[in-house]
């Protein structure tokens, strides 16, 4: 990535003790860390405690940042990280954002009005079907489709963030499709 | 959407979701376009992928918003990310201006250059017409006020200062004669008031008709006789 150099001088300026220096590198990344929450968590609620709680752990270990590895690729480890501790924690406490109804009917009234009921049903329960297949899917396969789909990476950067070859993005990628297709065929049919 | 199950498995997997995304070179997506015409199980998951990139997407959107977009905000930190999102252009004030009369039809234009050229003419209208308005002199506070008693007062005191004089020129000799002439002298009675000279005559109300006539003499309310107004007619008949 061509910032590299920006976001790395940015995390030097923040060791220096300059203040706005980690709120540039908040403002820069918060919404593709929103998006790759949301799209691991399914929640926006969720995604937004993920996103905070990202930088939270991203400022308590700015010290141990040693600019190895890029900016971008140290921020979405540990929001992959986060996600995945939390849906631990909501596994463990039986909550299941996937299955959230009132979400779902909050959902219905947000839509616009200029839409036919059952065009947006039929949206809705599309929509509530493919956040079920992705909440479904293994974690390793999940961030490689969110970060593919929500936050527009290229292989090369999901292959750095997540630290495994380029091949095995692919891979991933190819076989998370493949579960998708299985899962939202039957919404198809 | 086909079983899953049911199709085949090519071992170009890596090369589809690369061409699928976009992401391939110029050369490996030529080379896997021949491929998939070739390739039955490809073309199929190609067709495939597409509905579930598709159906992600509008999840996305109807969650996030359609103009969400990662790369919105951070674009000048991702220059290789796979979306390029064109940034809004801000326009001064006058670019914007001649931006609008450049999109603007001619019958647009002339009736907005109509409405500025009203607008000038009724500005310098309103300009000239403040501009000519008359200057108030004095203004009301500073303007002493009399009531109808102090004008009431102010008069009598002149009388009383006209009739004081009139005691004070009038001698006891005149006083006398005009006394001991008095049925006799009626004729000069008029020589005496032109003269200025009131006869002394102790009348209980007021004033007499001579010492009305020299007081509005000198209070100047009618001409004097020899101002020559031809209405003032003499008391003396005409010989």
């Amino acid at each position: 990535m061509e910032t590299a150099t920006n976001d790395e001088q940015m995390v030097e300026r923040a060791l220096s003790g300059d203040p706005e220096a980690f709120g540039e590198i908040v403002r820069l990344w918060e919404r593709r860390i929103f998006a790759l929450a949301f799209g691991m968590l399914g929640r926006e609620e969720d995604a937004r405690d993920a996103t905070q709680e990202t930088f939270l752990a991203a400022f308590r270990s700015l010290r141990g940042f040693r600019g190895e590895a890029k900016v971008s690729s140290w921020l979405h480890r540990i929001a992959v990280n986060q996600c995945i501790t939390r849906q631990r924690r909501a596994k463990v406490r039986g909550e299941t954002a996937l299955e959230d109804e009132a979400e779902k009917n909050a959902a219905v009234f947000a839509l616009p009005m200029d839409v036919s009921p059952a065009r947006t049903a039929e949206k809705l329960e599309r929509s509530v079907a493919v956040r079920r297949a992705v909440g479904s899917l293994p974690p390793d396969l999940r961030q490689v489709v969110v970060m593919k789909e929500f936050e527009e990476l290229t292989f090369q950067q999901i292959s750095e963030a997540l630290e495994i070859p380029l091949s095995t993005v692919k891979s991933r990628l190819y076989t998370a499709l493949r579960q998708l297709q299985m899962r939202l065929q039957k919404f198809g049919e | 959407m086909p079983n899953i199950n049911e199709r085949p498995v090519c071992h170009r997997a890596e090369d589809l979701v690369t061409y699928l995304y976009g992401e391939a070179s110029e050369v490996e997506a030529r080379d896997f376009t021949e491929h998939l015409q070739q390739c039955d199980a490809c073309r199929s998951e190609c067709g495939v992928f597409q509905q579930v990139h598709d159906s992600i997407l509008l999840w996305r959107n109807e969650a996030l918003g359609s103009a969400f977009s990662p790369t919105a905000v951070s674009i000048e930190s991702a220059v290789d990310s796979t979306q390029f999102v064109q940034h809004e252009r801000k326009l001064s004030a006058l670019a914007a201006l001649r931006e609008f009369f450049s999109v603007s039809p001619l019958w647009l234009r002339a009736a907005t250059a109509f409405a500025a050229l009203l607008l000038c003419v009724l500005g310098v209208l309103a300009i000239s017409r403040a501009w000519n308005r008359p200057v108030q002199l004095a203004s009301d506070e500073t303007e002493p006020k009399y009531s109808q008693q102090d004008f009431d007062k102010a008069v009598q005191k002149r009388l009383d200062e006209i009739a004081k004089l009139n005691k004070d020129q009038s001698s006891p000799k005149d006083i006398k004669a005009s006394t001991n002439k008095k049925p006799a002298d009626h004729g000069n009675q008029n020589q005496v008031a032109a003269n200025g000279i009131k006869q002394k005559t102790p009348r209980p109300h007021g004033f007499s008709r001579q010492e009305r006539e020299q007081l509005a003499a000198d209070l100047r309310l009618i001409p004097r006789d020899d101002d020559e107004l031809p209405f003032v007619l003499s008391d003396e008949p005409k010989q």
